[in-house]
């Protein structure tokens, strides 16, 4: 029996793209501390704010990471975060509902339309592009059709999520003391961690998670190992509704109000993240932790053009360009390597 | 052995649009032993399996097991009522470890979890039980075909099923793991396990099985002892006998001092061939003989360009040519009708007549097309000249039968006057007539001094045609025979004991 060391452990192939995204990371973090340091880009306030800004992406690529690693892809996630948005906001301003209520509406709503496309993706065979697609119309029109004017929400229970927050303290001289600058996290940022936490539990430690590995590697070899195939994919595509619904609930959170217009392209930016992260877009591959990293990774660009203050706001969408350009050349070439190897 | 039948399979028909798969086949398996299931490829073997592990649905016919009825929906399904498969394609996730692959779906569980540990030390104990010291916690893509071949008999024996069917386990396994494989078999038959193996090696099945059933063309041909049939005997009922058509065709005939037109010296691909020589003289026609998988296509397909020709020369018409892809054979004048002629030769959704002007225009190059009516003219030509049963030029290819398929193709490479005309199993799948007429233009060819190589299962096609017989087993040239004064019994007693 071979014996496993930890070296062996660390080293094993299927963790390479995951220690690209954190290498180029701490790369790019490096450069910003380099550039920007005296201008305060090391500190707290600065990481903590790559969360608070990015949770909703966040939330909805835990969703995505799922459905890619499976080999599909959901094009819907940003017009169902839209959609839940304008469900708060309609709900609570012009309803007068409270906004649990709307949540639970919208939860029925995403989860329903997930494993509806799920359905449909598995057992009439239609190709996800295609039928997520058509969820997103479905969704963006449901948006318009509530309103097609942004409303704010003004709610005493929003404000107050919305508003909660833990500053980070340290200990100086016996007394705890708010770290300076002031960094807090708030329920976005703590919501997004939980879900990457649950993730990479459904991911690493259940059946179910390992069933959707197994179908990304190989979706017929699955089916002729005995996998249950379309129960997994139609669950997987309902657990990325939820994901869009917490997200659009995270997204109302940081900018209390519902627009039918909201998110436009955030579906793209959500699987960037994945992509980024080092999940495989032809499926079989991919980590709750890389996704993680592909959030920060492309949350940190435009924290750098920010701090540059000269830059237009476009050279941030070229540089997640090349970066991604960068992901997708990393992955092919380790695909094609690892191929070579089999023939040794 | 005991005589308790584990399985019983009565009247099994299996209707595919177009044909029956399998026709009424009867097949049973004792506990406790292993049995082959044979045929050539088409007959049913697949298929049956298949059936059993609930991948197609039967259109009629029993399955018993252990005295019980069942009908098994899907993969899952068999395997929860005891029949686990491992298949020649190796039907694992090459993105999970070695571990993984062999417990996913059934993993051990702790506390709610998975329990790596337990999945990983399992997996090497397993793993070791095949004298494979490897690390399991790699993805499977990490490792040899070999090695992923064992993982998913691996996965199949930790099942503990009571049948294990094993599709060609061995088709890349050295003759080491080959012998492993047999002990861990032999191992298994000896707890009780009813084994299905179906390999293509004659060798292997006299090695390891005890009884065998042969199919052919869906049917049940029978089931005998291993000790009953010889090796002859076998290859003829699983090719079948003659069919009692007599055709009128004469072999071609090649002045004594004609020029080689091909030369193929000690030519070897990166995996399956490793050294042949063929060479064919002007207006000659070389049969290919040899059960499928022996490596007639292998290297039909190197001498066109289709796969990597590693090593060894190739000449045409006396000069020496380097063929790299099927562009550089076309250009020597080679011409190739390949196997599948529905994946690989018809184009489906174009007409007969952009089906028959493609191989001219690629001579040509794309610079310089065609005009409509030259394609006409050409496509008309050869409709008239080969019988291509059709209303006009303009029909698509695929909506033709599979005959008249064959002959648009003929008619492609025909119209671009080839020297070398390697065609590949023309005739399989199509009725009598039209194989007869397929055998005729073949030899018309090679009366105006094309060298053909025609590579067939039907042996009595090669005899009728061949000046000479390449006979080809386990993926080498064995020998080569005069065709005129071989008969179909030294072919076949060449093919199964492999000397001359």
């Amino acid at each position: 029996m071979k014996k496993q060391t930890l070296w062996t452990r660390i080293t094993n192939p299927k963790y390479i793209m995951v220690y690209a995204t954190i290498g180029i990371f701490l790369a790019i973090y490096a450069f910003g501390a380099f550039l920007y340091g005296d201008k305060g880009f090391l500190t707290v306030r600065t990481f903590v704010n790559l969360f608070i800004d990015n949770a909703y992406f966040g939330i909805s690529a835990v969703g995505m990471t799922m459905v890619l690693i499976t080999g599909g892809i959901d094009l819907s996630v940003g017009a169902v975060a839209s959609l839940t948005g304008m469900f708060i906001a309609y709900g609570t301003t012009v309803l007068g509902l409270h906004p649990l209520t709307c949540i639970a509406a919208a939860l029925v709503m995403g989860v329903g339309l997930g494993l509806l496309m799920g359905w449909v993706i598995h057992y009439l065979n239609v190709p996800a592009f295609i039928t997520t697609l058509t969820g997103m119309f479905l969704a963006r029109g449901v948006c318009s059709l509530i309103s097609r004017e942004s409303i704010d929400i003004k709610h005493p229970f929003i404000d107050a999520l919305a508003g909660w927050k833990i500053y980070l303290m340290k200990y100086v001289d016996g007394n705890w003391v708010k770290i300076k600058p002031i960094a807090f996290i708030n329920f976005n940022v703590i919501l997004f961690l939980v879900m990457i936490i649950i993730g990479a539990f459904i991911l690493q430690r259940t059946r179910f998670g390992r069933n959707i590995y197994a179908i990304g590697g190989n979706e017929q070899s699955a089916a002729l190992m005995g996998l249950p195939v379309g129960r997994t994919k139609v669950l997987v595509y309902g657990f990325n509704g939820l994901c869009s619904v917490l997200a659009g609930i995270s997204y109302a959170l940081y900018v209390k109000s519902g627009w039918n217009l909201s998110l436009q392209g955030g579906e793209l930016e959500v699987i960037t993240c994945a992509v980024i992260g080092g999940t495989l877009l032809t499926g079989g591959v991919g980590y709750m932790a890389g996704t993680l990293f592909g959030v920060l990774l492309k949350s940190v660009i435009p924290a750098l053009i920010t701090f540059n203050g000269n830059l237009l706001s476009w050279w941030g969408k070229i540089a997640t360009g090349l970066l991604l350009l960068l992901f997708i050349c990393i992955q092919r070439f380790v695909v094609t390597t690892s191929d070579r190897k089999k023939g040794q | 052995m005991q005589e308790k039948n584990i399985l019983e399979m009565k009247g099994i028909t299996i209707q595919f649009p177009g044909v029956k798969a399998l026709d009424g086949v009867d097949f049973s398996l004792r506990a406790g032993e292993i049995h082959s299931l044979l045929g050539e490829n088409g007959a049913g073997k697949s298929t049956l399996i298949k059936c059993l592990t609930g991948v197609n649905r039967m259109d009629a016919g029993k399955i018993i097991l252990d005295g019980k009825e069942i009908a098994p929906t899907d993969p899952g399904n068999a395997i929860e009522l005891g029949i686990s498969a491992v298949f020649q394609e190796i039907n694992l996730c090459p993105n999970l470890t070695v571990a993984e692959n062999i417990f996913v779906g059934r993993q051990p569980m702790k506390h709610g979890q998975i329990d790596w540990k337990e999945i990983n030390r399992r997996a090497s104990e397993l793993m070791s039980r095949f004298h494979l010291d490897i690390d399991v916690t790699r993805p499977l893509s990490y490792y040899s075909t070999a090695i992923q071949q064992m993982t998913s008999i691996a996965r199949a024996v930790d099942i503990q099923a009571k049948i294990l069917i094993l599709d060609e386990p061995t088709s890349s396994l050295d003759e080491n793991e080959v012998q492993l494989l047999f002990s861990v078999m032999r191992e298994l038959k000896a707890s009780g396990m009813g084994i299905i193996f179906i390999t293509h090696f004659l060798d292997q099945i006299y090695a390891v099985s005890d009884r065998m059933t042969i199919l052919r063309n869906g049917h049940l041909v029978g089931t005998y002892n291993i000790d009953e049939l010889t090796k002859v005997e076998l290859v003829t009922k699983m090719v079948g006998k003659d069919m009692d058509v007599i055709f009128s065709l004469k072999r071609s005939e090649v002045a004594p001092d004609a020029e080689f037109m091909l030369k193929a010296e000690h030519i070897g691909d990166a995996s399956k061939i490793h050294d042949i020589s063929v060479n064919v003289k002007k207006g000659e026609l070389i049969g290919f003989a040899g059960l499928l998988g022996s490596g007639r296509t292998e290297t039909a397909e190197m001498l066109f360009g289709a796969t990597k020709t590693v090593k060894g020369d190739i000449y045409v018409d006396g000069e020496k040519i380097l063929i790299k892809q099927p562009f550089d054979a076309i250009k020597a004048d080679i011409a190739f009708c390949p196997e599948d002629r529905k994946r690989d030769g018809i184009i489906g959704d174009l007409s007969i007549r952009e089906n028959i002007m493609l191989a001219v225009q690629s001579r040509k190059g794309f610079m310089k097309p065609m005009t409509k009516q030259e394609q006409t003219e050409l496509a008309n030509k050869y409709i008239k000249m080969l019988g291509i049963a059709t209303p006009d030029c303009e029909k698509k290819a695929g909506e033709l039968s599979g005959g008249n398929q064959q002959k648009v193709i003929l008619a492609r490479w025909m119209a671009a006057s080839p020297k070398v005309f390697i065609l590949d199993e023309p005739t399989r799948g199509i009725d009598i007539g039209a194989k007869a007429e397929i055998q005729r233009l073949m030899l018309e060819m090679c009366g105006q001094g094309v060298s053909v190589i025609f590579i067939s299962s039907e042996l009595d096609e090669i005899i009728r045609c061949s000046n000479r017989v390449v006979i080809m087993r386990d993926r080498a040239k064995v020998t080569e025979v005069d065709g005129a004064s071989c008969t179909q019994k030294d072919i076949l007693k060449i093919i199964a004991e492999g000397a001359a």
